[in-house]
């Protein structure tokens, strides 16, 4: 079994989640081929087929000329499957190449099952198994569904070339607005409860939520006791979140604070009290004292 | 100029799910339906353009389904599209959507549709492949995940949302096929008048059976619920142990610290 | 028969019901602490049709039916009683009767301004002395020249304290009681008008529930409504109308608390399990859906028949009635599924609770109502 794997640059960088696609492969159990629109001088860890494209002339973002190019690969190298990571660059390319090959596409795979690849569906609520009918299939997986895997090497670089004009000018880059707080749109959140003990502990908690590249949280009585602002509160009368990890400091867990979290793929639980209602629907409940486990907790991911 | 958002109905997402007898897709007993939310962006951003250019421009929505579909085409006339295709297929959740796009294709291909709204992706099936294998049926230009939206003079230019909140500012020429994110304007409400006139709209049915000619090229094996999560893991003792103990698990079982 | 709604009122149903939990549902719980629903909800409410929706048209209403207005009294309610009520005493009561009653030139002055919720309409009966006996209307008018002179005092005047416009009851001879009733529209804005006070209230503490004192107020004879001494017909018509609008008020609020109610025991554990695993907790369940569903039935029915041009006098007295009583009970069982925290302001049946008491009094106490309908079966 052979895959084509296609990897991504953005601002002149290969992105980590590339090596992603390595994880995924190595589940399958599949030989690999890597495709990248990128430059020689920032070449993957990587010891197979490499196809190269520069991405001086293909550009970063040119779907008509990067289906082209993929579509060489794919004639090179006669894959089973074509791998993208489902981004917005994987999701943009990806049925354009199934489109050309009249192939069938598989997106957010996140698993590989006997008899096909699991996806998620309605809100990620619930799955579907599902399974080509074509011989050759365009796959888009999950990001972080599988492991960053680095296969180490030098690659053995073919070099691609494809010219046609583009039926998209791509005009550059805008950079990420400076918000407030957003916490629907957060991929961690870290929330204080009262359990924190008081105002001053504040930072110890946003420190953590830094460190974790996430936003400061907070539960009701917290917000009521005015620590921290409105904007940042989670439950049923603040925000409801669904980030992919949600760390709990010191939150009893309130059925309305509850109410607006559950719904997070991972939740730990920092508290002292081991059967405290937030146990109920966290994935790791540290039994401890938010003052002593999160200082050493925040200094251990600065190392 | 003529311009058309496509649309699908879908559950409300807080609904329980229970897969049907076939075991293929959900069961659609006691669902309330509602327009995929990707797509009232979609509308809104048409019905925008459509007022941009006034007189002369005809903006149709269009949505696969069974009769039911016809609530969520309402509301899109009610938010100011002029007419309606209602492409009747009460098995269109069986539907690949490698099929979905042929058959919006096939309605399509002889129209001379300028611009084709429609939404990054559908919040039930969630494949994000319906509008961008259509553009590719069609050969149109295509950018997808469209945060921001301006038309002149037959170009386009859009900002595509990126991972991390980046965005990419793309131009392309009509015609031209757009799929709209979350966040890209704020959907009008239906007012009750519009809802009024909106009943004076035409809606033209047609037969999927007039346009579907194309197989599935994937077949669902099956619908089911993730598996259940066991119970949460407790860690107890010193902190230190524990510190590493837990960041060996989020390594482990979440990418947040990769 | 069909009991299905048909798929422009589902349209509409869903189209309310999105405005009502973006911008209605988040302000529910300050509208009832701050007695006020903040202007910019009533201008959006007034820009999205709600405050005109069966009017036609042609006077600047949505043109819809009277089975849509009570869907949209009833979304609100779920959310917010205050809003709800706002929406039926100002369609009902005052746009309602200058629609029924009003000439040609009248409807055309009136109507837009109200239906565009540019103004907010009151109906000015009730008196210290006088409810649902309009017949010992206290406030007096005479004629002088092209205005009619009015006197008096009216309480309890839902709507009162935006001093929009109104459709006002008063008596020319009190001797001839309800024969001596009149009808005005009155621009509440005019001299002569004075706001006693507006009431601090156990319930719909968003809505303004309002005592004017009249002294002297100028009407211009052109403001007639109806004939003189017609009055009593177009406050009992008026009524009837309003009885479906305050029925839907009820049922949503019902609604509002029984979809709480039902989350709740779904989501609250004890004994390491759902409180929903609880006979107990079931069988409130059935009945409070089960009063839901009967009140729906009635209150749908009632509009349907109003939109046939049928009678439909016991219809709603039947569905105002039952649909208050339904929203007492719910709302009190509401309380209970939800045990302490029910008491607490954070989970809104409490207020809700407050919310539906009112309903079982205004428009008819449900006592009068039990007159209606007993009459009916006896005459």
């Amino acid at each position: 079994m052979k895959t084509l794997l296609i990897g991504e640059y953005r601002e002149g960088k290969l992105l980590e989640s590339t090596y992603e696609l390595f994880g995924f492969a190595a589940q399958l159990g599949a030989e690999t081929a890597l495709l990248l629109v990128g430059s020689e001088s920032q070449l993957p860890a990587y010891s197979g087929t490499l196809y190269l494209a520069e991405v001086a002339t293909c550009g970063e973002y040119n779907p008509g000329l990067h289906k082209k190019l993929v579509l060489e690969a794919i004639q090179k190298e006669n894959p089973d499957y074509i791998v993208f990571l489902h981004s917005s660059y994987g999701w943009d390319l990806a049925p354009r190449v199934a489109a050309a090959l009249k192939t069938a596409q598989i997106s957010e795979v996140i698993a590989i099952v006997p008899d096909g690849f699991e996806v998620g569906c309605c809100n990620a609520k619930m799955r579907r198994t599902v399974k080509p009918n074509s011989a050759k299939a365009v796959l888009t997986i999950q990001a972080g569904a599988f492991p960053v895997t680095q296969p180490g090497g030098t690659p053995q670089l073919q070099k691609l070339t494809a010219e046609g004009s583009a039926t998209i000018e791509f005009i550059g880059y805008e950079p990420a607005e400076a918000k407030d707080v957003d916490l629907a749109k957060a991929e961690v959140i870290v929330s204080a409860g009262r359990g924190v003990g008081k105002k001053d502990n504040i930072p110890v908690i946003a420190a953590l939520a830094k460190a974790l590249k996430g936003e400061l949280g907070a539960s009701r009585p917290v917000v009521d006791a005015e620590w921290v602002s409105h904007s940042h509160q989670v439950g049923t009368t603040g925000q409801t979140v669904s980030p992919k990890l949600y760390v709990a400091c010191g939150i009893s867990g309130a059925i309305q604070h509850l109410a607006g979290m559950k719904k997070s793929d991972f939740i730990v639980a920092i508290n002292k009290d081991k059967d405290a209602p937030i146990g109920e629907v966290a994935d790791v409940l540290v039994v401890a004292d938010v003052m002593q486990f999160v200082p050493a907790l925040t200094a251990k991911l600065a190392q | 100029m003529k311009l058309l958002v496509c649309i699908k109905q879908v559950p409300d997402l807080e609904s329980r799910f229970k897969p049907n007898s076939e075991g293929l897709w959900y069961n659609e007993t006691d669902l309330a339906w509602r327009m995929n939310e990707y797509d009232e962006y979609a509308v809104e951003q048409a019905v925008r353009l459509r007022e941009e250019q006034g007189e002369g421009t005809e903006l149709t929505v269009l949505s696969i389904g069974p009769d039911r579909v016809v609530e969520a085409i309402k509301k899109a006339l009610a938010m100011g599209c002029d007419n309606a295709v209602h492409i009747q297929d009460p098995a269109a959740a069986c539907k690949d959507p490698w099929q979905i796009a042929s058959i919006v294709a096939a309605h399509a291909k002889d129209k001379a549709y300028d611009v084709i709204f429609t939404g990054m992706q559908s919040q039930d099936r969630g494949s994000a492949q319906v509008g961008v294998t259509l553009a590719e049926q069609l050969d149109f230009a295509c950018t997808s995940t469209i945060v921001g939206f301006e038309y002149d003079n037959g170009t386009i230019t859009a900002k595509r949302e990126l991972e991390g909140g980046i965005k990419g500012v793309v131009k392309l020429k009509t015609p031209a096929l757009v799929t709209c994110q979350l966040g890209l304007n704020v959907p009008r409400y239906p007012t009750l008048p519009n809802i009024m006139k909106a009943k004076k709209k035409e809606i033209t049915a047609v037969a999927v059976a007039d346009l579907l000619k194309e197989g599935p090229l994937a077949t669902t094996a099956s619908f089911h619920p993730p598996a259940k999560k066991g119970g949460g893991t407790v860690l107890e003792g010193d902190v230190g142990a524990m510190v590493d103990q837990l960041i060996g698990i989020l390594k482990e079982k979440t990418a947040v610290l990769r | 028969m069909d009991f299905e709604l048909s798929q422009d009122h589902k349209v509409l149903q869903s189209a309310v019901r999105d405005f009502v939990e973006k911008e209605i549902k988040p302000i529910a719980m300050k509208i009832d602490e701050e007695h006020m629903i903040p202007d910019t909800l009533v201008k959006h409410m007034g820009e999205m049709g709600f405050l005109g929706s069966y009017l036609p048209e042609e006077y600047g209403g949505a043109g819809l039916d009277m089975l849509s207005y009570a869907i949209v009294v009833e979304e609100v309610s779920k959310a917010c009683g205050s809003s709800g009520v706002l929406i039926s005493a100002h369609t009902s009561l005052c746009s309602g009767p200058i629609y029924t009653f009003g000439t040609e030139e009248q409807k055309k002055k009136w109507l837009p301004a109200l239906n565009s919720g540019e103004t907010i309409g009151c109906f000015l009966l009730t008196e210290p002395g006088a409810g649902s006996d309009a017949g010992g209307t206290a406030t007096t008018y005479r004629r002088e020249g092209d205005e009619f002179v009015i006197n008096g005092s009216k309480t309890f005047i839902t709507n009162g304290g935006y001093l929009g416009t109104g459709v006002l009851l008063a008596s020319f001879d009190r001797s001839l009681k309800h024969k001596g009733i009149t009808a005005f529209i009155v621009d509440l804005k005019s001299p002569g008008v004075t706001i006693l006070k507006n009431e601090n209230k156990m319930g719909i503490r968003g809505s303004y529930t309002t005592a004017f004192a009249f002294d002297d107020l100028r009407v211009p004879v052109e403001n007639l409504l109806g004939q003189e001494g017609k009055g009593f017909n177009v406050a009992m018509d008026t009524l009837n109308g309003g009885r479906i609008g305050i029925a839907s008020q009820a049922l949503g609020i019902a609604e509002g608390a029984f979809e709480r109610a039902l989350a709740y025991s779904k989501e609250r554990k004890q004994f390491d399990q759902p409180i929903s695993n609880f006979q107990a907790i079931q069988f409130k369940l059935a009945d409070m859906w089960t009063s839901i569903e009967t009140s729906k039935l009635l209150t749908y029915r009632a509009a349907c028949l109003k939109d046939a041009k049928k009678s439909y006098t016991m219809e709603s007295a039947m569905c105002k009635m039952h649909a208050s009583e339904t929203a007492t009970f719910v709302t009190k069982e509401a309380i209970q599924i939800h045990g302490g925290y029910g008491y607490i302001v954070d989970y809104e049946v409490e207020r809700m609770y407050r919310d539906a008491k009112i309903t079982e009094i205004y428009e008819g106490t449900n006592e009068v109502q039990r007159v209606v309908i007993s009459k009916m079966l006896l005459s």
